[in-house]
This record gives C-alpha cells, structure tokens and sequence, in this order.
C-alpha cells in the first residue's frame, strides 16, 4: 500500500516524526492567532485600473523647500503609487532667462530620504525623563488632544508670552509649513512670544542697513557678467547654494575675462572651481585685512573721492554728522590719527597672516578694476563681532565707488530681491513682545529679567518665561543652537519649558526633547509653491507625488484640527486646505503682482515658472542716479561709513560708529590661545543642507563628516590623516576622525556644521557636531550667534 | 478516481493544517503584545512546553510564557516598539525591502513583487502605498492565507499548484530576508518573547519549505499515478 502511495507513506511516517508537525498539531491556538482584528490583507478593489497603470510610469515635476538658497526641480518617476527614481531639470543650459534649475548631490537623494526607513511613522509621546529618548505609540486622536490642552493650560496659567515657535528652517521657503502653522494657531488663542532675525545672516541683517539702510545691497547674478573682478569674501557658492543658478553665472563671468579672488581660511570647491587665486586668512580677522585695504586706497589716493563726497557720511572729517569730532571718520581711524595706530597691511598681517605684499596688491586691483564686484558670504559675520565684517564689506565698496554701478557690488549683506509670489496664509501676532531668535534659550532661563539692552522689543518686560515650545521640522532646539551641552541642560528641566512638540520626518537630536513627537511629510507628500532665497527670478512647483506615508501628516491639517479643538478651526483654515493655499497664491499673484505668471494649469504642467527681465537690477542704482529724489533709507539719506545712530549707543569699543577690526574673544589674540591654541570654524557641508539629511548613506559616502587640520598642526599633535581625534574646549568634547590636509590655513581646524550630536553613555558626541564647542555669547549689536568664534584644543583619540 | 482525488485532499489536511497553526503562532508572537487574554492563554495551555524539549527557541519560549505576567507584558511591548515601531533608527525593521535593497530601503522592487502576489489571490493591504507591503506580518498572513486555501481546496492540480505558490513565495522572499531579520533581532535583544519567537521563525521557515517540497513530490507522484 505504502509503496502504491508515496504521499501517503510520507505524511503517515516521515511528517509524522518531523517535531515542528507533531507539536503544532496537537497545540490549540488562542481563537485571536491571525484571525479577525488583526488581518491587514483585505479582498482587492478595482481591479482593471491599476493593470493598465502598472508599466506606464508617471513624471511628477515637485520641489523641495528647506533652507537650501535655491530651489531645483525635482522630476520624481511614479509607478503603481510608488516613487521609482528621481531626475532634475533637464531643460538646456545656455539661455541666463530661463537657467537650467538642476538638483545637486543632496537632491539626487530624495528618494532615499522619502523611503528610509528611519522616517517617524506614528505620533508618539514621551515616557522617559525628557530627552532620554523613550517614547510611546499614540494616536492622532490623544496626540491633537494633548496639544490643545496644553496650548490652552499653559497660555491660561502663563499668559501668551510664554508660548513660542521656534526658529526651524526644515520647511522654509514654501507657503505653509509647520512654524506658520504653529504660529497661526496661537495667534488665533491669545498670541506668543516673537523672534527677530536669523541664524545665518543675523549679524549682517542688523548691521548692514546702519549703512544702507537696507540689507538688499546686491544686485542681480547676471551683472556679474559685467565684472572684471569677482571678489568672493567667504563665500563658498560651490556648497552652500545661494542660488540654484548662481554658479552658471559666475562660470559665465569667468568665461567672460573676470578675474575671481577667494578670501578663506579653508581652500575650498569654490576656490578649485573658480578662484584665480586664493587667499587664506585667520577666522575673526577679515576686518584687520579689510582696514588694511582701505589705509592702502587712502594712502595712495586710489579713492572714489567724489562718491565719497557725494553718497556717504563719515569718510573724512569734513563729511561728519552734526556734533561729532573730525577724528572720529573713517580716515582718520585707517590713518591712525586718534589711537596712533595706522591700519597699515604690515599691522594687519600680524594678525590676519595675509602676506602685507598681498594686501596692497588685492587692495590696488580693487581700487582700480572698473567694476569690480566684492561679494561677501556670511560665514564670516557669524561671529563674535560679525556686525563689523558686514560693515567692512560695504565700506570697502564705496571707497572703491562700487555701489550703484552695473559689474560692482555694494557688499553688505547683499539681499537683491525682485519677484515675488503672494503667501496667502497669514496671521497678526496680538503679542508684540519679540525677542532676537539666537536668545531663546535666555528667554527660557530668564525671560523676564531681558531688557531692551538683550534685544527685548516691543514691551519693556516679558510677564513670563518661554513655557511651551513649537519646533518644527527644525533642528534648533538643540543641534543647531550654540552650546549643545548648555541647552540640553536647560530643555532636560521640566519645570522650565514644560511642554515641547517636535514635528519633523527623523529623529533628530532636536526631536528626542520633544513631550508629543508628530510624523511630518516630506516634499512630495504635499503640495507647495517652492521659493528660492532672496536671490532668484523662479518658482518651483510642488506637485503632491504620493499620499503621506504612515501615519504622516502635514502640520497644516494637524494645527486644523488643534484648532478645531480650540473653537477656532475656521479662523484658521478660512475654508482652504494646502492645495487652495497653492492655487490661491497663483490666482493673486496673477492679479496682484505679475499677470503673466502662468495659470495654475499651466504653472504645474511647466513645472516651474521664470520671471523674465529686460535689464539686470542693479543694487543702488536709483539712489547713485539720482539721490536727492531717490535718497538712502537712513537717517541721513545717504550712506552712512559713520552712522550716528551707533555713536549715540555709546558703547563706541563693540559698537563702532564705523566698521572696524576688534580683536574677538576666543579670537587669534585672546590668551585664551594659550590653553585652546586652534580656531574652530565650521561650514555648510555639500553633503547636508545645514543638518537636514545627516543621517543620509549616499550623502555620507559623498561627503563624510570628518574634521580639516593643516599638516603643520597634526604633526604637533601626532595625528596622521584618518586618525579619530578628541576635539575640546571648556564648554564640551566631541570625537571626529582627522582628514590632515594643506586646504585650511595653520592654526585652524574646520568642522562641517549641522552633524547630529550623537552622545554616547558618558555623553561624549561621537559624530562630530560642531555646537558641542559653540558659545551662546552674542554679538553685541545684532545679539546675534557666534558660532565661527571658538578656541579648542585637539588630541589624537 | 474520485476516492484518490479525495484523499490527497484528506490526506494532506493533518499537514496542512499542523503548519497553519504554527504560521498563526508566529503571526501572533510578532504582532504588537496588547491583547492581554490571547498571551495568557498560551501560559494556561502551555503551548510551548513539547516545542522546548527539542527547540531552543522553543524552550525560551516556552520559559517566558511560564513566567508571563502584566508587567512582563508592559515590558515586551515597549521592546517591541524599540525593534520594530520606533521612533528612530530601528534595531531589526521588519520589512522585506530592507534587507534585500543595497540601500536599505523601503518600498522597493520586494514590496512590489509581493504585492502583485496578494494581488494575484484578489488580496491587497488595507494600507497599500502608505506602508509597504512586505512587512512581516503581511507575508506571514499571506502564507497563512495560502494554507488555508490549501486546506479547503479539493482539486488535485490546484493542491499542487497552490503547494507551488507557497515554495516559491518562501524561496523568493521569506527564506531569503527571514534570516537577517533574525539575526538583527537574535542579537539586539534581551527579551525572551522576540528571541525564541526569532529562532523559532527562522527555522520553522526552512523546515515549512523542505516539507512543502517532499509533499509537493508525493502529491506530483501521486497525480501521475491518477491519470
């Protein structure tokens, strides 16, 4: 029998000894086991639709809208509802009215970013001591409920004051986002505490109008086709993205004869892609070298005299505002008259380590190219007296009467702005009290004892301390704010802030301090009208490509639904959702500002519009062309080298009336050298968009996150490239392996900014982030961050 | 004819329905530890006491559960949540396209491929394109589903078509990714639960499959021999 059924004689006698058989056989099951309430594989809808759509793979033209300077078109190729790849711009180069906006490294990873598998899935709240990092699943339902009870709990008890949204720049430059949200919200419930400024520019965006009186002191990136000479301060375009089709231009330039100098202390992509030459210099000290240029222009008479004479205040004493001494200009400063120090390039050389030779010759051709265009990135005003580096900038541009005219620049800040969109989701704040962004974390210790003396504005006295913190989709409430280990501290101290919501896609340093964890939606999971910084003639649109994944949801629905629970869900909403929002700012845009932006149709077909212009904008031009009818917007109506207003502050050591060198503490001159002999600098990395995509593997593999050295003081410290180095100062210690290499000046060490603070169980940051060694000292004018200003001493690990 | 036809059928629902249960029992272990009743039950049966005396995973299992209790749960469910849930970086994520994708993605080509297989038996996941198909416990439902298909089907060819379906859907995913999935979990936990519950997948896995192959010979042996 059994050899007439071998199925039979296996089931009956092999199987049957087999254990695993034996033993499931004889078991009962709990009636649950994979049953009902737990099937997630249901019987299948519409069958037909999706057999045609399976191998017709759709293009989805969309945007990305963190902080990044430009915005590039993201081309993501959709099959079966799944994003298969992404592409860019493929539109031809060649055409400057209609620039190529092509995705970099960091936009060629997207889809890797939309499907890691670190994405935040779930809303969760916190079950440890804050920041522990231990958390628990909850539902949107207890999520939204926990925030509307807490918004109303603490602004009843605390007053408006005490609720704050905090600088967060993970969603910046689109129309919604969850800090608009956020903000909405509250000022819909009785308002919240303001900030002012920025971190990038913050020293720079208070500083330069006291000369201009205005920061948008650039021009338009297609008058660089008109230079002669390119002057690049700092400024290091070939990573950090001021515009996606800036660096075609200045490639143009280049083609079209321009000489370009690189100002630096690092050697970097910008200065091997464009730079003639290169010029190292010490972090803090670009002022010494500037007043050095300006003593050579004066001494050998290479001045603008009659721009001089005509636009500014303050060069020489016959030009000064009412009541001040003649020695108080700015010649006489650079001369030496008063304190006996002429600015001389062999004084500046002592300090700044720019060859005296080199000074005089960079100065001369500056003075005497027609025109020539001085650019300044803003690396250099974040520190610790960065108001002076901005005003230096623009003080050099006007000796040299390079404002106002097509192929110079004004330097400064260097904003230039000329198309614009309408954001059609606004709110009115019913607090005024604001306070400068960089001091939140003073405004969390002591709020109420800030006068206007730390920047408080708008009221002479805070009621209360910050009490509740928004920080969405950023990454400020820790890894990007100065003083990791300071700010930790103060967040780890429940009865300070005592609720904090974090949105955002991963978990970021930031976003284990949060009481409620919500899953944001990256780019493709919602619509949006992608904006470039400041400087661009384009708009991006972004076309929703998928449904959120997980249980995602943008913060705009989720604050709708706070807000239905606070009574004030049509206030907020005005009936529109994020796709009304899109098609709104195109209908007004057409009607209020430009009718021939594309039709909403037409805009997300295109995928992306170009404003076009006939001339380029030159910054200034009207006021040179005519200034009586056109004047500056300060005081004076002209450009103020000395500006009274700074003078009356009467604070004349820190905040001098003109721009001018001042030793930094933690600078080259601080004694401090003597137990932190290296300058610590940090820059925006090609492989992150300050800390968005840190914890990205291609990106890493592209750019891996390692600290500069000059072979000079790795040898002092017996570091061989490659080797892992304890890098430290009084305020924290962090570990980071060593690329020992001559494209950073002696003396300095470079850490690329916004690596995630990785603490390991003795809280010692094994992945190099920067702001373990920053300082919370602010600028004194602008009150703004300092975080290129930082002495430390290294160690081989 | 009919009486053979009927006895492949007969004859293999024992099997069947032995390896059913135990796809339901791995499916349970691994779904989030909240029904408090079905955990205890095990305990009450002592499901795992014969597992234990020859499979160490099973032993561990089967010590856990004799020692279960309402903290133990609390416990479980908060490591579970560190393995598989989040937030942040997960210790073993439990998803096909992980494992297989260069880049440690999700809601690569994997997931597609075993979508189209739940497709294919009018099947979807009731998140699908919202979370991905090849998580885990969607395979393991998906061969439970086939078993059970299996086990009320009386036509001969469609038996061995459908004993086909279940190889190849081990071969091609499950036995290919289970592993590493396992070890992740094997070597990152202290937990007693997801431990033996790992070890007891991992080789239950390969063994369904060896077994799937030899019935699936008798069964083409046994058809020969009817027509």
């Amino acid at each position: 029998m059994s050899e007439k059924n071998p199925l039979k004689n296996l089931l009956a006698n092999k199987m049957q000894r087999r254990t695993f058989l034996k033993w499931s056989g004889a078991i009962g099951l709990p009636v649950i086991a994979g049953g009902i309430g737990t099937k997630m594989l249901i019987d299948r809808k519409e069958e037909a639709k999706v057999v045609v759509a399976k191998d017709s793979e759709k293009i989805i033209s969309t945007c990305s809208i963190n902080n990044c300077g430009g915005r590039c078109v993201i081309k993501a190729h959709v099959k079966d509802g799944v994003v298969v790849r992404v592409s860019t711009d493929t539109q031809a180069g060649g055409d400057f009215a209609t620039p190529p906006l092509r995705a970099c490294v960091r936009g060629r990873n997207y889809r890797n970013m939309l499907y890691h598998p670190d994405r935040l899935k779930y809303p969760m709240k916190r079950v440890g001591k804050r920041g522990e990092g231990k958390f628990k699943r909850i539902s949107w339902e207890e999520a939204i409920e926990t925030i509307a009870s807490e918004v109303k709990r603490i602004g009843d008890k605390y007053g408006p004051e005490s609720r704050y949204v905090n600088y967060a720049s993970g969603q910046s430059w689109g129309l919604h986002g969850g800090k608009n949200a956020a903000r909405k919200l509250l000022s819909l419930t009785g308002g919240y505490l303001n900030y002012r400024n920025d971190y990038s520019s913050g020293a720079g965006n208070v500083a330069t109008p006291y000369t201009y009186g205005t920061n948008n002191s650039g021009s338009s990136f297609d008058t660089l086709l008109h230079s002669k000479l390119i002057i690049l301060w700092g400024q290091n375009p070939s990573e950090m993205i001021f515009s996606t089709p800036y660096r075609e231009y200045l490639m143009q330039a280049k083609k079209n004869g321009a000489k370009i100098i690189v100002i630096d202390p690092r050697y970097t992509d910008t200065a091997i892609a464009f730079a003639d030459e290169w010029i190292p210099i010490l972090p803090t000290t670009d002022n010494a070298m500037m007043d050095a240029m300006g003593y050579v222009i004066i001494t050998e008479k290479l001045q603008d005299q009659a721009f001089l004479d005509k636009y500014c205040i303050g060069f020489d004493g016959e030009h000064m505002p009412d009541g001040v001494a003649k020695q108080e200009s700015l010649k006489s400063y650079l001369l030496g008259e008063k304190d006996g120090t002429p600015k001389t390039p062999e004084w500046a050389e002592k300090i700044c380590r720019v060859p005296a030779e080199k000074i005089r010759e960079i100065a001369r051709e500056y003075a005497k190219t027609k025109q020539a265009a001085l650019i300044q990135g803003w690396a250099a005003q974040r520190q610790a007296y960065g108001e002076q580096f901005m005003r230096g900038g623009a003080q050099l541009a006007c000796l040299t009467g390079n404002v106002g005219k097509l192929g110079g620049w004004g330097a400064g800040t260097g904003y230039w702005n000329r198309s614009n969109i309408v954001f059609p989701f606004s709110y009115e704040n019913p607090v005024k009290a604001s306070i400068p962004c960089f001091l939140w974390t003073q405004a969390v210790e002591k709020g109420t004892e800030m006068t206007a003396a730390d920047g408080l504005e708008g009221t002479d006295k805070l009621k209360t301390n910050i009490k509740l913190i928004f920080n969405m989709a950023g990454n400020m409430l820790i890894n990007q704010h100065s003083d990791i280990n300071k700010t930790t501290k103060l967040l780890e101290d429940e009865s300070k802030v005592e609720f904090i919501v974090v949105s955002d896609i991963f978990m970021t340093p930031s976003a284990k301090y949060a009481d409620i964890l919500l899953p944001g939606t990256t780019f493709f999971e919602r619509y949006d009208i992608g904006v470039p910084w400041c400087f661009g003639d384009y708009v991006v649109f972004g076309e929703k490509t998928i449904d959120p994944l997980y249980e995602c949801r943008n913060e705009y629905d989720v604050f709708a639904e706070v807000a239905d629970k606070l009574g004030v869900k049509e206030k907020y909403t005005e009936g529109r959702t994020i796709l009304d929002l899109v098609k709104e700012s195109v209908e007004r845009t057409r009607k209020e500002i430009d009718p021939n932006f594309p039709t909403f149709e037409e805009f997300r077909k295109q995928g992306v519009h170009h404003f076009k212009y006939d001339s380029p904008l030159i910054g200034f031009k009207d006021q040179i062309d005519d200034i009586e009818k056109k004047p500056f917007e300060t005081p004076s109506g002209k450009i103020e080298l000395f500006s009274k207003a700074l003078w009356d502050m009467d604070q004349h050591d820190e905040i001098p009336a003109i721009a001018k060198y001042i030793p930094s503490w933690e600078g080259p001159e601080d004694p401090l050298k003597e137990k932190y002999p290296l300058q610590l600098i940090g820059w925006h990395y090609k492989r992150r968009c300050h800390s968005t995509y840190d914890n990205q593997s291609w990106l890493e593999e592209a750019a891996k996150q390692e600290m500069w050295l000059n072979p000079k003081d790795a040898e002092k410290r017996g570091i061989k490239n490659g080797d892992r180095a304890q890098v430290f100062n009084d305020r924290g210690s962090l570990m980071i392996d060593v690329k020992v290499t001559p494209r950073i000046t002696p003396g300095v060490a470079g850490i690329p900014q916004g690596a995630w603070y990785t603490p390991d169980k003795d809280g010692l940051d094994q992945r190099g982030s920067l702001n373990v060694l920053t300082s919370q000292r602010p600028t004194p004018l602008a009150k703004s961050n300092p975080q290129q200003t930082n002495l430390v001493e290294v160690k081989k690990a | 004819m009919t009486s053979t036809t009927e006895s492949i059928h007969i004859q293999l629902q024992s099997f069947l329905l032995s390896r059913k249960k135990c796809y339901q029992l791995l499916h349970l272990l691994f779904f989030v530890p909240e029904k408090l009743e079905t955990l205890f039950e095990i305990q009450r049966d002592n499901t795992f006491e014969e597992l234990g005396e020859f499979h160490e995973g099973g032993k561990i299992l089967h010590d856990f559960f004799k020692h279960l209790s309402t903290e133990q749960i609390k416990r479980e469910k908060e490591e579970y949540q560190r393995l598989f849930i989040g937030p942040g970086p997960l210790v073993a994520p439990p998803w096909e396209s992980y494992y297989r994708s260069k880049e440690h993605l999700l809601f690569e080509e994997w997931t597609y491929q075993v979508r189209e297989q739940y497709h294919r038996f009018g099947l979807q996941y009731r998140k699908e394109n919202n979370e991905p198909d090849d998580h885990l416990l969607l395979e393991l439902e998906f061969m439970i589903y086939l078993s059970d298909l299996c086990l009320h089907e009386p036509t001969e060819e469609k038996i061995e078509k459908l004993l086909t379906t279940q190889i190849s859907f081990l071969e091609e995913h499950l036995i290919i990714w289970i592993p590493f999935f396992c070890e992740r979990v094997i070597e990152n936990t202290n937990s007693q639960l997801y431990l033996g519950a790992a070890m007891l997948l991992e080789d239950f896995l390969s063994f369904d499959l060896e077994s799937l192959v030899e019935v699936r010979e008798g069964t083409r042996i046994c058809l020969k021999k009817i027509h």
